[in-house]
């Protein structure tokens, strides 16, 4: 594959004759150059410029300067690129590329003439046919996309592709030897066929095949798939993928309550920000809903117990959501579910103040539930003035139906929970974004969103990861945030909050409830009991599949991936020793395929994990300098940016670990910030 | 880039009959186009005739490929024949690496404007070996025009649309109106002589 | 690529056509068309060529007319021409590569035909065999250049010499109607700078406009440099000219003509439809540049003679060598 990879040229410089026949229409011309596809990392577009220099001899300030773009062809990243350049004084541009990036550029400048420097080549490569398309890896196969496909007849070799006169009724009697006569080098495709037949018991058929029919692909066809395609990769935001959903098993599955564990494995650091400080010891025994630790500091939260009984040890335990331990309180259940007397219901909704709707959320240890667990009070107090807040009720991973099923069960609630949000930060308009494969969970929100006039019910196309802030953010809003680290949603002037969270501060605000419980999904493939569960914080994961998969689960891990979170995002556990987090809003159980990320594979630069990434980086540089050792070079290419969304990784045809990279890169950039 | 549509299931039916199956589905460019409603309903249809079925990306990986097969060595051994939903590309690749077993492909392969990437272009390339956009205010005449013409339009353009449909631009008519936007209007009045449609490769 | 420029030779005949010489001898040319039929039965052919003969100078036969499949051009004029008639073979890029043109070409000029059309060809989807392949391997106008270096130079296009070249009078269409319009003078340009002798245009019911394209042909010089016919044809019915109107694409059929076809009775819209024709060819007479009229009466070729008579354009020149 390396060595194809080093073969393989899209395009090359025209001929000197014809560079020099250009420049006597021009006096300054800026040159674009495609860093190719399916070629080396290294840069080629400087020695092509020099070359270009040269050719132009004594007349080399009609070249004005050059730029190397990644990709040319991806139009809204490319576009972004040039519409930057300084082209002062330039009265035409140059470009080598392909046909698809001259003619793209071509379309930005409607004004300057735009050259083509370089000739595309033929998909060829000893190949007679000529004719035909590879796929995303460069194997020997091509497909003449002919739309009237010929492989049962020939056991799997095209005829089109593979004999230079493109013959559906068997070789033309040219061939010697078994070689075509058009490129002695190449077996007569019809002797191959006829070989790969005999293997299969097979031979050619007596009655003859038809004449090629030229008018299919019809063009309607392919109007309307390029116009559905199109609308498709252009919904909402920039990149994006749309994974197989897998939310059948269980979108109709009502909540229900997980049975206890005897044991809770409850972690002290269940949040962004510092761990909260232990206020229990061994031996003591708590209730349910009672406090066991406190928000040390700003950034950080309460931590609730979620069942009543005696805590019989604080130590380290495997952490869910990161490949390190962390201290939990481990509690083992007295089967009494005492509640803590403290928990009142308040009738008074009301009539609270803003600031004691904070300290109440801040008290009751509540904290992002779509994943980020970032604390919510803090959140809720942002440094700059917002003026809307948007509800994220995508739930845009695979499998995952918690928030959906919140939704069609507990609208009301749900509502009044924005409510007190929207009263905390005070805005007048609050936009709920809910994916449209959701249908009955937006005619439930419906009703009781018509009560409040600012509160707007918007569906949404399905795309993932239309939940990712920044992606969510601009399709409700179309508002830009400035990228991470440094850039957050109140910049835009808006709070975004998960629709689960809005349900927990509902029941802190009106029934007293810290956060001690949440819903989950628990789906995937080979469970017995997939469903959306209402599960106490710190029940171990093993329970967790015990009960959903209905038999021992001790071998699980050898052959299934278990993932806390969705499909995509979701973080693969190691062992089934650690528990269910704040922040944990599924299990999905996928078994293991052949084929699994790593990151010992060569990129083939198909430049798709750029076209899919929402933050508009170009992840494959990541994964490349990744493999280099060199992470420096990765934070230039703006790691740091990264959501972690997982698209780079889900759409790679290489298979390569990006994510993994990425996490190692951003990591490395923390901790030399810190040095 | 490649799209697929289904074959009709009666010319699948007729190959398959009541084989027993092994189904590979390759979704790594679901992205692109892919009919995952009807390609699922004629794959659940067909559910007594299952063996087993898998679903990857990138068929076209030979590697990848490979390792499926191990994988799946037992199930792929049981079935009677091999039940493919890819481009060609893919179909060709899992029938070269099972050279002796009946593999079938259920689909019929497309292309859609544009290369490797996921988003449908407006235009398209074809590789043709001597780029003419020099001549054409870079639209290209022969990916875009039904009779890849040169020498500008046939008579058959009607008020900038194609003959062959109302729909279609006539690409010629948007070259002409760039060229003589960008004051080149003669550049029309050159001969361009019958080209090579058989440009190599470079080596 | 490289681009080429031409001179077009002037002077002496090319040809033995017979078109090239009542052109050349400054006579008003009348050409006529015929279309072959979907069958192998010549007899067709014959009843038609001897309606045509006397009362126009040469007879098109149409190739592949909207990529209908019929008896082919060369074929069928090699049967008209027995009748004593010139034959005006047709060509379309559309269904032969430039090996199979160049083959076509000798044979023609072998075969004692005089005259060839080159035309770029209807898209295969408006025929009868709608799933064929297009071929275009070259068009219409590098087809032009391609007889023309044939003719004159004894070349091939590949760049191979004959020794005996055929000697062909170059014709080629025009559509003055279709878009774009500013390119359809350019257009002509090309082929004429290509090598093209003579020019059949597109049916003329829009007077004025295709005055207009004249005069941008005028303005370039290029009615000096090749003999510009221009179409005509009778209408038979309002169905056909409503059809003409509105489905054949580069057709400008003024609302002025139907209505003059509307003001009618049913029983006499084809006497008008001749009187039209008849109207048209004499002011097309009168505009500066316009060498002959050619004659479309497809499957109505028996009223060719009353409008050729009625527009005062008998008898014919005959050159008797």
């Amino acid at each position: 594959m390396q060595a194809d990879l080093m073969d393989y040229t899209k395009f090359r410089l025209k001929p000197d004759q014809e560079i020099r026949e250009v420049f006597e229409h021009a006096n300054r011309m800026f040159i674009l150059f495609c860093r190719k596809c399916y070629k080396r990392f290294e840069e080629e577009g400087e020695e092509q410029y020099v070359h270009v220099e040269e050719i132009l001899g004594d007349e080399g300030a009609k070249a004005a300067g050059h730029v190397t773009i990644d990709f040319l062809c991806n139009e809204f990243l490319s576009g972004k690129k040039i519409s930057g350049l300084d082209l002062a004084g330039c009265d035409s541009l140059g470009v080598v590329s392909c046909g698809l990036g001259i003619q793209f550029v071509a379309r930005l400048f409607d004004g300057m003439p735009v050259y083509a420097l370089a000739d595309s080549l033929p998909h060829a490569k000893n190949h007679p046919a000529e004719v035909g398309y590879h796929g995303i890896s460069l194997e020997e196969e091509k497909c003449a996309a002919c739309g009237q496909c010929y492989l049962n007849a020939t056991g799997g070799i095209c005829p089109i592709t593979s004999c230079a006169k493109g013959l559906l009724n068997g070789p033309c009697g040219g061939a010697t030897n078994g070689k075509c006569e058009v490129n002695s080098s190449v077996d007569c495709a019809w002797v191959r066929i006829r070989g790969r037949l005999g293997k299969r018991g097979e031979d050619f058929g007596s009655e003859s095949v038809a004449p090629r029919d030229y008018s299919k692909p019809s063009l309607k066809v392919k109007q309307d798939l390029s116009a559905q395609n199109r609308v498709l990769r252009g919904e909402g935001f920039y990149g994006g993928v749309h994974p197989l959903e897998n939310k059948e098993a269980t979108a109709v599955k009502k909540i229900r309550s997980l049975p206890e564990p005897d044991r809770a494995i409850i972690f002290l650091c269940q949040h962004a920000g510092k761990r909260a400080k232990p206020l229990v010891a061994v031996g003591e025994r708590v209730l349910v809903g009672q406090k066991i630790g406190e928000a040390d500091g700003f950034v950080s939260a309460c931590v609730h117990s979620s069942i009543s009984g005696k805590v019989i040890a604080i130590e380290e335990r495997p952490y869910p959501a990161a490949p390190r331990n962390e201290l939990a309180v481990i509690i083992e259940n007295d089967g009494k579910s005492e509640l803590d007397p403290e928990i009142r219901r308040r009738d008074d909704l009301q009539a609270l103040p803003r600031e004691r709707l904070l300290e109440i959320i801040k008290e009751s240890g509540i904290v992002g539930l779509g994943g980020a667990m970032f604390p919510t009070h803090v959140k809720l107090s942002p440094p700059k003035p917002v003026d809307t807040l948007l509800v994220n009720g995508c739930e845009c991973e695979p499998y995952l139906n918690a928030d959906n099923r919140l939704m069609i069960e507990h609208p009301e609630e749900i509502l009044a929970g924005i409510e007190i949000v929207q009263k905390i930060l005070g805005v007048d308009r609050v936009l709920v974004g809910v994916e449209e494969n959701k249908p009955e969970a937006i005619e439930a929100l419906a009703r009781f969103v018509e009560r409040n006039p600012g509160v707007e019910l918007v569906s949404l196309k399905t795309k993932y990861p239309q939940g990712a802030e920044r992606a969510l953010i601009k399709r409700l809003a179309d508002r830009d945030v400035p990228p991470p680290p440094g850039g957050l949603p109140f910049d835009a002037g808006v709070i975004v909050s998960n629709i689960a969270t809005c349900f927990a501060i509902y029941e802190a605000v009106a029934r007293g409830l810290p956060l001690f419980q949440r819903v989950i999904t628990v789906s995937g493939e080979g469970l017995s009991k997939p469903g959306n569960y209402l599960v106490k914080i710190g029940t171990p994961i093993r329970d967790v599949m015990e009960y959903c998969c209905g038999h021992d689960v001790g071998g699980l891990l050898a052959d299934h991936d278990v993932k806390m979170g969705g499909q995509i995002m979701g973080i693969p556990q190691s062992n089934l020793d650690s528990s269910v987090v704040k922040g944990t809003t599924g299990l999905t159980v996928l078994r293991k395929y052949p084929v699994a990320v790593s990151g010992e594979r060569d990129c083939i630069k198909c430049g798709r994990c750029v076209e899919v990434c929402p933050m508009q980086l170009y992840p494959l540089f990541y994964g490349y300098y990744g493999r280099q050792g060199e992470p420096a070079r990765a934070i230039e290419h703006r790691v740091e940016e990264c959501v972690e969304c997982g698209c780079c990784e889900y759409i790679c045809a290489a298979k390569i670990a990006l994510l993994s990279f990425i996490r190692q890169e951003k990591a490395y950039a923390r901790s030399a910030d810190k040095a | 880039m490649l799209a697929v549509q289904i074959k009709p299931e009666e010319e699948i039916v007729s190959l398959i009959a009541s084989k027993m199956l092994f189904i590979f589905e390759c979704l790594g460019c679901r992205d692109v186009h892919y009919p995952v409603e009807t390609a699922h309903e004629l794959i659940d249809s067909l559910q007594e005739q299952v063996v087993d079925r898998v679903t990857v990306d990138y068929l076209c990986h030979r590697e990848f490929v490979q390792e499926y097969i191990q994988a799946y060595a037992e199930q792929i051994e049981k079935a009677q024949a091999i039940l493919v939903f890819s481009c060609g590309v893919g179909v060709q690749v899992v029938s070269a690496l099972l050279e002796d077993r009946r593999v079938y492909t259920g689909c019929d392969t497309i292309h859609l404007n544009g290369f490797q990437g996921l988003t449908a272009k407006e235009y398209n390339c074809e590789q043709c070996g001597e780029c003419y956009l020099n001549y054409t205010g870079g639209i290209c005449p022969i990916a875009l025009c039904a009779k890849h013409l040169l020498n500008g339009p046939c008579g058959g353009s009607q008020q900038g649309k194609c003959e062959i449909d109302p729909e279609t631009p006539c690409v010629w008519q948007q070259i002409v109106d760039r060229l003589v936007s960008l004051g080149q209007g003669q550049t029309l009045e050159k001969l361009g002589a019958p080209k090579n449609w058989n440009v190599s490769p470079a080596p | 690529m490289s681009a080429v420029v031409g001179e077009p030779i002037g002077g002496a005949m090319k040809t033995k056509s017979n078109l090239e010489r009542v052109l050349e001898t400054g006579h008003f040319a009348v050409t006529g068309e015929l279309g072959p039929p979907q069958s192998a039965d010549p007899e067709v052919i014959r009843r038609k060529a001897r309606i045509l003969k006397g009362h126009v100078d040469a007879v098109n036969v149409t190739d592949g007319q909207t990529a209908v499949v019929r008896m082919a051009s060369w074929a069928a004029c090699m049967i008209g021409k027995e009748e004593g008639l010139d034959h005006i073979v047709q060509m379309t890029c559309r269904d032969r590569n430039r090996i199979a043109l160049q083959m076509d070409i000798l044979g023609i000029g072998a075969l004692g035909l005089n005259n060839l059309l080159c035309l770029t060809g209807d898209h295969q989807k408006f025929g009868d065999h709608p799933t064929a392949k297009g071929v275009y391997d070259v068009d219409s106008i590098q087809l032009i250049k391609i007889v023309k270096d044939m003719r004159d130079d004894r070349k091939l296009q590949c760049g191979g010499e004959i020794p005996v070249a055929p000697r062909l009078f170059i014709g080629a269409a025009e559509n003055p109607f279709a878009d774009p319009f500013e390119f359809r003078v350019p257009r002509l340009a090309k082929k004429v700078t290509a090598g093209a002798d003579f020019i059949q245009t597109q049916i003329v019911y829009n007077v004025d406009k295709f005055a207009e394209w004249m005069k941008g042909v005028r303005d370039r010089g290029l009615h000096e440099r090749v003999k510009i016919l221009a179409g005509v044809a009778p209408i038979k019915s309002m169905g056909a000219a409503r059809y003409m109107k509105t489905r054949v694409p580069g057709m400008d059929v003024p609302d002025s003509v139907i209505e003059r076809l509307q003001g009618v009775t049913k029983e006499q819209v084809s006497r008008e439809g001749i009187k039209l024709c008849v109207d048209i060819i004499n002011q097309v007479r009168e505009i500066e540049g316009v060498a002959g009229v050619h004659v479309m009466a497809i499957e109505w070729e028996e009223i060719v003679p009353e409008i050729v008579e009625t527009a005062g354009l008998m008898p014919r020149p005959r050159f008797d060598q």
